[in-house]
């Protein structure tokens, strides 16, 4: 089993995207897969037709008065189960602050789901705070959609420092390169230097797709309703890319 | 994580296109796939799928075919598995859950279709507000038994199940039931489960004529060799021929032990022929033996010479094909098959009603049964008292045929005593009767293993698998070794005084012949 958490201290990178895509397919590969949205805004939810609602908020939740297993919805796909976000997830880190060894906390909460799921993908809402902190704890691989731009770089540097501070050894960080437009001669020169600089991030990037754009509208991953294409193919690329490089134990 | 699906058996007269057409009416229904499927169920022909409660059903349609594994209580899913075809052994199934479901269950035997039920596969979602799905349903549309509905729940949308059923139970006065195809199917085809067992049991009244119930009995073991005629002649699996073979020695025990309740005539002639019998289907179950034991056999080499063993797998399958073939020819015989029918007839004729010097035809079945138990038991003990360390391998064999025949006559009368009792006579038998079959088995094999070496010496087979069966010799010697040694113990432990007193108890001094 291994927990795998979408994240990027920045918004609107692909995240979410990336979650849901690759958890369809790793389900679609007969591997028993959840994720979880904690975002409050809810996207996840909202592209598996799911309320955005979980019983009890985050109180009862963190507080285990519920275990997370009562709260599980299974989607339309078969082994694709989604765990809900709520709009009270926005006080999240408050929640967590008022728990003993509050960072602790998600791992310990998904600790019984461990056993029925081959993966779980954690859907992260674009911050650094104890919430983050809780599901570095928690998560085996993070997961980093990187848009090619200049900024993106002090981005992963600052990642990189604050998992080696903090001595996270546990956790694999995969940076990869997400929404990258190879027709914008920036992109393609940011990939190129940043690859060389830093060698761990993925060869596979997900383009920037109107097919991908459309999951919106049609509420579902983007396999549910496009059969074949470049992004299909590019998620699908990603996902074994991301197979090969994981650290067993 | 997988929930139970609910059942329920629709009325005759309400069609797919009907049923669809009302529950509409209350909810958002999706039609998501209508396949024509069929539906073959399996079981092993002693049904030992239907014992461990398990049914195996084979969907197959144009997209795609599935076996499935379903408890038969719960009708929870209990292994699935895509097939493109079905397979017969479980050793030829894919490694994974279903396979190591069913293995265990099923040994040996094949899995046989049962019966095979057409039906339309209509796959319906209900969809909410948001066009989520929140439950599914299949409706099979059969064209020979009633429609079923099977309402496959959804994590997390408890109350869209509950909705459903009480749509179902209040507009369609529709109530869940037990899954029920296996008995529709059987129905089908008139057939009940477990219609046929390997194990003998017949119900003997104690006061019936002891000539009588010989009959009955033999009766019932002419029926086994007729169900078990046809599988043997297909060589669908090795265990038809055993269990025909079983009954012709159970047969051949009864003309020997009870022989005083027949005419002597009919005795001997059909004597001879059940050692006929007993003999031209010996060499097939022999080469079964080997190729059944050969995993085993590998397992006792070093890896490294685990391959070189295959020529002789070869071999033993050719033989084996061979000896099918023979044994295919005598039971196509027409003197096999009057003697049979004969035989047959014979036992359906009324028993001799004259009163004749006869022991047997004036004794209850009881007293025939006490004495012939008793006096076989005291031969068992005296043999088995007589062997010891030097006795040779002989006095052994022949204290294993002892052994058998008192089994078989304490399972053909076995419901005249009290059950508790037989029980634990018949386990300690069964035991002791281990040790002895172990040890003529590994020296038969052993003396065998070295034949067939001889044979392929002609081959020019690699001399690592010379090596190889030398190795397996050797793990058979010493397995012999071990049961001889064990002899003594498992002697001590049949012949203590609880099974003694049992024995003694249920069997001897209640001689009252009828004068
Ligand atoms: N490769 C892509 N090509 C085109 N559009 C994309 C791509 N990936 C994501 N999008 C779109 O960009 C928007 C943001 O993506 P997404 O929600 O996955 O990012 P996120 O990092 O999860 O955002 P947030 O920080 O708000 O949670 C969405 O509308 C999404 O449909
Ligand atoms: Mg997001």
């Amino acid at each position: 089993m291994k927990i795998i958490a979408t994240y990027n201290i920045k918004g609107g990178v692909g995240k979410t995207a990336t979650a849901v895509n690759l958890a369809f397919i790793a389900a679609q590969n007969n591997f028993k897969t959840l994720v979880w949205d904690l975002d409050p805004q809810g996207a996840s939810s909202f592209y598996f037709r799911v309320k955005p609602k979980v019983k009890g908020g985050s109180k009862a939740m963190v507080a285990g008065r519920r275990e997370l297993e009562g709260l599980i919805k299974a989607t339309d796909f078969e082994n694709l189960d989604l765990l809900p976000a709520d709009f009270s997830f926005r006080n999240l880190d408050l929640v967590l602050d008022a728990r003993k060894k509050p960072t602790k906390r998600l791992k310990k909460l998904l600790t019984p789901l461990t056993h029925d799921y081959d993966y779980i993908f954690l859907d992260c809402p674009p911050n650094i705070s104890l919430l983050s902190e809780s599901i570095f704890e928690a998560s085996d691989i993070l997961l980093s959609p990187i848009i090619p731009t200049t900024l993106s770089l002090r981005t992963l540097e600052q990642l990189k420092k604050y998992i080696k501070d903090n001595k996270l050894n546990h956790l694999q960080l995969i940076p990869f390169f997400s929404m990258a437009d190879k027709r914008k001669k920036m992109h393609r020169e940011i990939m190129e230097s940043l690859a060389e600089e830093h060698p761990d991030i993925l060869s596979t990037a997900i383009p920037y797709a109107s097919d991908i754009e459309r999951m919106g509208w049609e509420r579902m991953p983007l396999g549910a309703y496009v059969r074949k294409s470049r992004a299909t193919e590019a998620y699908m690329a990603l996902w074994q890319e991301i197979l090969g490089v994981i650290r067993l134990t | 994580m997988i929930a139970i699906p609910l059942h329920f058996d629709l009325p005759k007269n309400l069609s797919a296109k009907k049923f669809i057409n009302k529950l509409s009416k209350n909810l958002d229904i999706q039609l998501s796939n209508q396949q024509y499927t069929i539906k073959i169920l399996f079981d092993s022909f002693d049904w030992r799928l239907y014992n461990a409660d398990i049914i195996c059903e084979f969907n197959h349609s144009n997209s795609a075919s599935q076996l499935s594994l379903i408890d038969r209580n719960s009708g929870k899913l209990l292994a699935l598995e895509n097939m493109p075809d079905m397979m017969r052994f479980t050793d030829q199934f894919p490694k994974g859950r279903l396979r190591t479901t069913l293995a265990p269950v099923l040994e040996m035997r094949a899995l046989i279709p049962l019966c095979q039920l057409p039906h339309n596969a209509h796959q319906l979602n209900i969809l909410n507000k948001d066009q989520k799905i929140i439950l599914r349903i299949q409706l099979d549309e059969h064209e020979l038994i009633a429609n079923q509905l099977h309402l496959y729940p959804l994590k997390g949308y408890d109350k869209a199940l509950k909705k459903v059923t009480n749509i179902l139970q209040n507009t369609f006065d529709l109530n869940p039931t037990k899954y029920s195809i296996l008995k529709a199917g059987l129905k089908l085809e008139g057939r009940k489960p477990k219609d046929y067992s390997s194990k003998f049991r017949i119900n003997i009244n104690p006061d019936m004529r002891a000539d009588e119930a010989c009959k009955k009995i033999y009766q019932q073991l002419i029926q086994v060799m007729q169900f078990n005629e046809a599988g043997t002649l297909a060589d669908i699996d090795t265990e038809f021929l055993h269990d025909f073979r079983v009954a012709v020695r159970r047969t051949r025990t009864g003309l020997s032990q009870l022989k005083n309740t027949l005419p002597t005539k009919e005795i001997n002639r059909y004597a001879d022929f059940f050692a006929w019998l007993g003999q031209i289907t010996g060499p097939t179950r022999d080469l079964d033996v080997y190729l059944l034991s050969f995993k085993k056999y590998k397992e006792v080499l070093p890896i490294s010479l685990r391959e070189d063993l295959t020529p002789l797998y070869t071999l033993l399958k050719d033989k084996q094909k061979h000896a099918q073939k023979k044994l295919t020819e005598n039971l196509s015989r027409s003197e096999y098959r009057t003697q049979l029918n004969d035989w047959e007839t014979f036992l359906t004729q009324q028993p001799i009603t004259k009163k004749g010097k006869k022991n047997g035809i004036h004794l209850t079945v009881k007293q025939l049964a006490d004495q012939r138990i008793w006096k076989v038991y005291k031969h068992v003990l005296k043999e088995a008292k007589d062997i010891s360390e030097s006795s040779p391998a002989e006095a052994l064999h022949d204290l294993r045929k002892t052994c058998k025949k008192l089994r078989y006559l304490l399972e053909f009368f076995q419901t005249l005593y009290p059950e508790d009792d037989m029980k634990i006579i018949l386990k300690a038998l069964k035991k002791f009767q281990t040790v002895l079959g172990d040890f003529q088995d590994y020296e038969v094999q052993e003396i065998n293993i070295k034949q067939f070496s001889e044979e392929m010496m002609a081959n020019k087979v690699s001399p690592n698998t010379f090596l190889a069966m030398g190795v397996l010799v050797q793990y058979l010697d010493s397995m012999k070794c071990q049961a001889r040694a064990e002899f003594s113990n498992q002697f001590a432990l049949f012949e203590q005084a609880e099974n003694k007193h049992i024995f003694k108890n249920l069997f001897s001094n209640k001689f009252s012949v009828k004068k």
